[in-house]
């Protein structure tokens, strides 16, 4: 089985092999069926591109994470300050917690303007979070969920402080097994198709058929 | 049947064991979706047959699922196997006798293991509901002596290339056997928890993956080229589409089980995989399609392209929604609800069905040399199980929306039942048109047989449909 090197995105195969690939593709009735050597369209082409590139975007971790319950933490201990209480009505007190957490530069300022909450909900989850809180565990761990705040159900590697990590990983050997996937599929399908006649060759369907 | 099956192999007409697996795959289509439209019709209608533990819906449910993804489905891919691999290869099938021992054996092993089921003798695992000792059967005595004839009809061929659609049917076998082996290893072994949770979903996701999918794009790959007499518009997307869907289909299991204590890794891995399934289903759909170039009156011309044609393009919704939905954020809102039945459904009603008929419609004829005997009965099957599935898909999928909405924002059950009731209804009406639709099938390719215009020899049955 020879290789031919010198032109790897044209030809793999010698020309003879490609000469008699191309006898046996023109004399031969595949029970009376024809095939074409057409090139993938170019826009096919970009279209698998883009399926590939929006496979890792897709799945990435930000598009899926629900409201961690450390995204609160700020809201709650504002929530009953002198400033909020005299506000006229829960929107307003929204309004002005939010503002001020925004403006004092919270880490997680992304995750809360992705999950906003009206303050019912915020009462609803306050005592959960503060018991959590007393008992110094990891509020990244749990998830707001309606009106509970529970274990996440993310199953991670075991923490330093012996404890299960539970935070959505933002990549993790998934999606690295994944590149090297892809990668020896994408290089596989290459080898496979080169080893065909060069795509600028069409068979004549007349001899054979 | 019965007097071929100890008949000598020479003494068998050719297309014997194709016809046989033909009419057996339309009566289970009936029995299939009859007792769909049965179930349907519980839970349109709570009242409607209660108080036998026979008919409620937690039994009948599976045996539903089982007739019809064995029985209709993968008999009307064993029937394509006896007549396609063949033809492709300029030869004859390499054993009639054992394609009809095959049909035998797989029509009553399946009649016997659904009666079994149906009384409740189940492993209770979606898609392996059959007991490991009937599994064994399935594998030794139908996969493969359906194996053994169709890799042995490849070898024997009289060409020097294979066809691309006999790539797909010589692996998709061996495939098959693979997924049905591995995925009941936790019943051989009584592997629990997410070890067993983990094999039950890569079976059940690869008898999509590995079966239904990469056979049904097969027979278009056959029946396009064939009656539109074009040539297959490229070779090399063939290769593109049949190395994707073997790498590409196999590896997702664990997006089946995305809410698990499975690993992330596995998760994140599978998630990817997932959204690669789109690859495979770029390639067929653009490659079937472009071979309809300068042929598309054949899809409103000619029944078998038609029905094609249709399940290629309901590949573009099914891959759109099997690749995106399983991602993390949307499948935690749609898990667990109807948006997942109404895309099993398009897979296996839509998709893979209308690629299935065509297969069939287009088999009897060709074997039978008999032009189809109605042509209006067939337009009515057509539109019946368009109709049908498309209303079953839409109201189900609606369905699933407003319980995904309901399970979020906890809606109390009772509401959620009521929300969706219309649905349900609009379900058994879509469910009960296909129903209603095969019955017209089968009598359509009975009277065919017995009474269709012989097709003259060097004609094919579609070039005299419209001939008096």
């Amino acid at each position: 089985m020879a290789w031919k090197f010198d032109k790897p995105l044209y030809t793999l195969a010698t020309d003879d092999q490609n000469e008699q690939a191309k006898y046996v593709w023109e004399h031969e009735s595949l029970g009376g069926i024809m095939e074409d050597n057409n090139r993938l369209p170019q826009a096919v082409v970009w279209l698998l591109v883009l399926t590939i590139i929006t496979a890792f975007l897709i799945t990435a971790p930000l598009w899926g994470q629900r409201p961690m319950a450390a995204i609160y933490e700020e809201y709650i201990a504002l929530m009953d300050s002198p400033e909020v209480a005299k506000l006229p009505d829960d929107e307003a007190k929204m309004e002005y917690i939010v503002n001020t957490v925004k403006s004092q530069g919270s880490k997680w300022a992304g995750h809360q303007d992705r999950h906003p909450l009206t303050m019912n909900d915020l009462r609803l989850i306050k005592d959960q979070i503060i018991e959590l809180q007393r008992e110094n565990a990891h509020m990244d761990y749990y998830t707001v969920v309606g009106k509970d705040v529970a274990l996440a159900n993310f199953e991670g590697e075991i923490g330093d402080d012996g404890v299960k990590i539970r935070v959505q990983p933002s990549w993790d050997l998934g999606y690295t097994i994944d590149v090297f996937y892809v990668l020896y599929f994408c290089i596989a399908v290459m080898i496979v198709v080169k080893r065909l006649p060069p795509s600028d060759w069409q068979p004549d369907h007349s001899i054979g058929h | 049947m019965f007097k071929y099956l100890f008949a000598k192999n020479e003494d068998i007409p050719a297309g014997s064991a194709a016809v046989f697996f033909g009419f057996s795959s339309i009566i289970w289509f009936i029995i299939g979706t009859g007792l769909g439209s049965f179930n349907a019709a519980k839970l349109a209608f709570p009242d409607f047959v209660t108080g036998s533990y026979m008919f409620a819906f937690g039994h009948m449910r599976q045996v539903h699922v089982m007739a019809v993804i064995f029985g209709w489905i993968s008999m009307a891919f064993a029937m394509a196997f006896m007549y396609i691999t063949p033809a492709l290869g300029n030869t004859k099938l390499w054993s009639e006798k054992l394609g009809i021992w095959t049909c035998f054996n797989w029509n009553g092993g399946l009649a016997v293991a659904l009666c079994l089921m149906w009384a409740g003798v189940t492993s209770g695992r979606e898609y392996t509901d059959f007991p490991w000792p009937i599994d064994l059967i399935i594998l030794f005595a139908v996969l493969l002596p359906l194996g053994i004839n169709v890799w042995m009809t490849i070898v024997h061929r009289k060409t020097q290339g294979i066809y691309t659609t006999n790539w797909f049917f010589g692996a998709a076998i061996f495939m098959l056997m693979i997924v049905v082996l591995v995925g009941n290893l936790p019943e051989y072994f009584s592997l629990t928890g997410l070890t067993e949770a983990y094999l039950t979903w890569w079976h059940a996701h690869n008898i999509l993956g590995l079966w239904i999918t990469p056979v049904a794009a097969a027979i278009a790959y056959y029946t396009v080229p064939k009656i539109t007499g074009n040539p297959l518009y490229s070779h090399r997307i063939g290769h593109l589409h049949f190395w994707s869907v073997v790498v590409f289909y196999s590896t997702p299991a664990a997006h089946h089980l995305m809410s698990s204590p499975l690993p992330e890794w596995l998760k994140s891995f599978a998630s990817v995989e997932g959204v690669l399934i789109l690859v495979p289903a770029i390639a067929f759909v653009s490659n079937l399609l472009l071979t309809m170039t300068g042929k598309w009156h054949y899809f409103v011309d000619n029944i078998e392209i038609r029905f094609t044609i249709t399940g290629v393009m309901l590949a573009i919704p099914l891959n759109m929604q099997g690749g995106f939905q399983q991602t993390r954020a949307i499948n935690w809102y749609v898990h667990g609800t109807g948006w997942i039945v109404a895309h099993a459904h398009l897979a296996l009603l839509g998709f893979s069905t209308f690629l299935e008929a065509a297969a069939v419609y287009y088999g009897l004829q060709t074997i039978l040399r008999r032009k189809i005997y109605s042509l209006a009965l067939a337009n009515f099957h057509f539109w019946f199980l368009l109709i049908g599935f498309a209303t079953y898909w839409i109201s189900i999928t609606i369905a699933g929306l407003i319980q995904g909405a309901a399970k979020i924002y906890e809606v109390p059950y009772i509401d959620v039942v009521i929300a969706e009731h219309p649905y349900m209804i609009a379900r058994w009406v879509g469910g009960t048109m296909v129903f209603t639709g095969n019955v017209v099938w089968l009598y359509n390719m009975w009277m065919t047989a017995r009474a269709g215009t012989p097709v003259p020899v060097g004609r094919l049955p579609h070039e005299i449909a419209y001939e008096r």
